[in-house]
């Protein structure tokens, strides 16, 4: 089917400034005679988002992002401030633990109001009701209050319905991961299934792992808007990064720069100088291309390291300890060549980091750095691939 | 309205309904006992206290003359009420899963009556078998006389409930405002024992039509004006249409307010 499932243009939510009774009483009014309220806060902006039909979608972010007011937007829980959203198809939500359940209404009420509020006539209902309760598997309980349900119960409860549901778009967040072992079980096949069969699945998931095993495409939220969308590898390696990011210490000033005997003069990488990072596919070449001043000239030694974003050490290397030497170039200026031949480095976001030493290799001058992207998709683990085989072994008989 | 949204209100309603005689012994009994009980109160407190009457030779005795207006009020009143907070009780849901939020109120206006209408049908049975001044076969004329009256407490309600959540006070206001709707109606005396001039001013409160139109089709005391039926009709279908323009432009924003 070629029509989007969902088709969102400029979705944005704000929310209204009240902070006193006074602002509830403006708000009506301007709501009545307008149809708008100018004084508003905006949780979210601008966000474009088109999902087909069998192309999960992984939304992405820190908390507060805006995830939820977008899943909300999706569902139509909320209206939207600006833009539209448009869905062809139905739509199931498993958002927060128990939501739209009645605490004082046993289990059986609740599955027929929500059966009722997700668009069920009463006989479709009436069909399908012992199959609810069949996999909620929840016994006797069905017709207690809800109110006294553990929370892995109401998440069997929640499930079931939608599980009978079969919506075309399945909307959830790691609710799921309440259940018991053997529910947890029933739920990822169920998911399994309903994923083999063409089903639509947005997940809202703080496991990049998740993520990029359910969903094709990924939608990175930061303080609202949209930072990256795309490949679910490419979005995920950047969000990660910049988490990396974050939580790095604060570069140290480099306040020797210029002023000792050797400096940086500029770092190139794959050819390219300037201050912009490079993108580099997995396995590709990668050349360091780095130019020391030396004030006295002296021949420095030059120190080359990769690190990932968030400052964890990968692996570096010195002129001096290969036995080799940058060229002078011009008149206080030398120069060297790092290259790496199929670079071992998994997907993700690294830095590229070059330091002058002493030609003893003792005392360390300056730092340069430039970003480097690897990209690609790949769900092994860690900063780089080492080299490995998987050993044939002979299978045994089974003993009879 | 669309198929799944008329099942939904179903669902409302017969939830409202299980609620207002859940935990009761009578359960659903109490819907009949209750208008009972009412009217014997009312019979205690008028007639043996009060010694009312109705004034003219042949008027109805001043039980049927209060019951068959009273009744038509209580389910008016109650629905208004109940129903202006029908959003706000609900935010819960509203936060949380995506419905018609007219739903909310229309299943709440629907519950009122329908206890109401029921119990006014029992009552209206009871008095036509016990006493010759009410006349069974006027109850035929009768019901259909809630019709606009519920167009006209739903029109209402729609209303309310969506100013309700902006301003909290609306219910407590209401609550103060109906009674005076109320004594301004001519549901406890009848108009014609009040001053020549005061009497057109009664045209003034909508109520005033139902209150005296369901006397004069059950017990014959006054006259059912057609004219007056028409404007009833108007101001019905223009609540019902001012209701539901304001609940559409703010129920957008009921999430932001709530």
């Amino acid at each position: 089917m070629n029509a989007p499932l969902i088709e969102a243009r400029g979705l944005g939510k704000s929310y209204p400034k009240v902070h006193r009774n006074a602002d509830r009483l403006r708000a009506l009014g301007r709501l009545l005679l307008r149809g708008s309220d100018p004084d508003r806060v905006a949780v979210l902006r601008d966000v474009d988002l088109s999902v087909r039909r069998g192309e999960s979608l992984g939304l992405i972010g820190a908390n507060g992002a805006g995830k939820s007011t977008l899943l909300k937007l999706v569902t139509g829980v909320l209206t939207p401030t600006t833009g539209r959203v448009q869905v062809n198809g139905t739509i199931g939500a498993l958002l927060e633990l128990g939501a739209g359940f009645h605490p004082e209404y046993s289990g059986r009420d609740n599955v027929v109001m929500a059966a009722a509020l997700h668009g069920l006539s009463g006989a479709e209902l009436q069909a399908r009701l012992p199959e609810i309760i069949a996999f909620a598997d929840i016994g006797a309980y069905i017709d207690e209050p809800v109110k006294h349900y553990s929370s892995g119960m109401v998440v069997r409860l929640g499930f079931a319905v939608i599980a009978a549901l079969k919506p075309d778009l399945l909307v959830t967040d790691e609710v799921l991961a309440v259940g018991d072992e053997s529910f947890q079980k029933k739920c990822i096949r169920w998911m399994q299934d309903y994923l083999d069969g063409g089903g639509t699945l947005i997940l809202v998931s703080h496991s990049m792992y998740h993520v990029q095993k359910l969903c094709r495409h990924a939608l990175w939220l930061r303080d609202g808007a949209v930072a990256e969308y795309g490949d679910v590898f490419d979005v995920t390696q950047a969000y990660l990064a910049w988490h990396e990011r974050k939580s790095a210490p604060a570069a140290e000033p480099a306040a020797a720069r210029g002023e000792g005997e050797f400096g940086m003069l500029g770092l190139a990488l794959n050819g390219e100088d300037g201050e912009r990072g490079v993108v580099l596919e997995g396995g590709a070449t990668l050349r360091v291309h780095a130019r020391v001043r030396s004030r006295d000239g002296r021949v420095p030694s030059v120190v080359i390291g990769l690190v990932r974003a968030d400052g964890t050490p990968v692996y570096g290397v010195g002129t001096d300890m290969d036995g080799c030497a940058p060229v002078r170039v011009a008149a206080d200026e030398y120069a060297c060549e790092l290259q790496f031949d199929d670079l071992a480095l998994l997907p993700g976001n690294y830095l590229v980091r070059a330091h002058p030493l002493d030609p003893e290799g003792l005392r360390l001058f300056d730092t340069l750095e430039r970003g480097v992207a690897v990209r690609g998709a790949s769900r092994e683990f860690g900063l780089v691939r080492l080299a490995h085989r998987w050993n044939p072994l002979a299978e045994e008989a089974p003993t009879p | 309205m669309t198929v799944p949204a008329a099942a939904l209100t179903l669902r409302f309603f017969q939830r409202d309904l299980r609620n207002r005689f859940a935990g009761s012994f009578s359960g659903g009994l109490w819907a009949l006992l209750q208008p009972l009980i009412q009217l014997a109160v009312y019979a205690f407190v008028f007639v043996h206290i009060f010694k009312a009457r109705v004034p003219g030779a042949d008027a109805p005795g001043y039980i049927p003359f209060l019951v068959t207006a009273l009744w038509p009020w209580t389910a008016f009143s109650e629905a208004l009420l109940r129903s202006t907070t029908a959003i706000q009780d609900n935010a819960a849901l509203i936060g949380k899963v995506a419905l018609p939020r007219e739903v909310l109120v229309l299943s709440s206006v629907c519950t009122s009556f329908a206890v109401h209408v029921t119990g006014f049908i029992a009552i209206v049975v009871i008095l036509a078998l016990t006493r010759n001044d009410v006349w069974l076969p006027g109850l035929a004329a009768a019901l259909p006389l809630y019709v606009p009256l519920f167009a006209l407490a739903l029109g209402l309600a729609l209303l309310f409930a969506a100013v309700q959540v902006f301003v909290r006070d609306l219910v407590q206001v209401l609550t103060q405002l109906l009674p005076l709707l109320m004594f301004g109606a001519p549901v406890f005396y009848d108009r014609a024992s009040l001053s020549e001039n005061l009497r057109p001013w009664f045209d003034l409160n909508p109520f005033t039509f139902y209150a005296e139109s369901f006397r004069a089709v059950l017990l014959g005391h006054g006259t059912f004006d057609f004219g007056r039926l028409a404007v009833a009709l108007l101001v019905a279908g223009a609540a019902l249409l001012l209701g539901h323009w304001v609940f559409r432009r703010l129920d957008p924003h009921f999430e932001d307010f709530l």
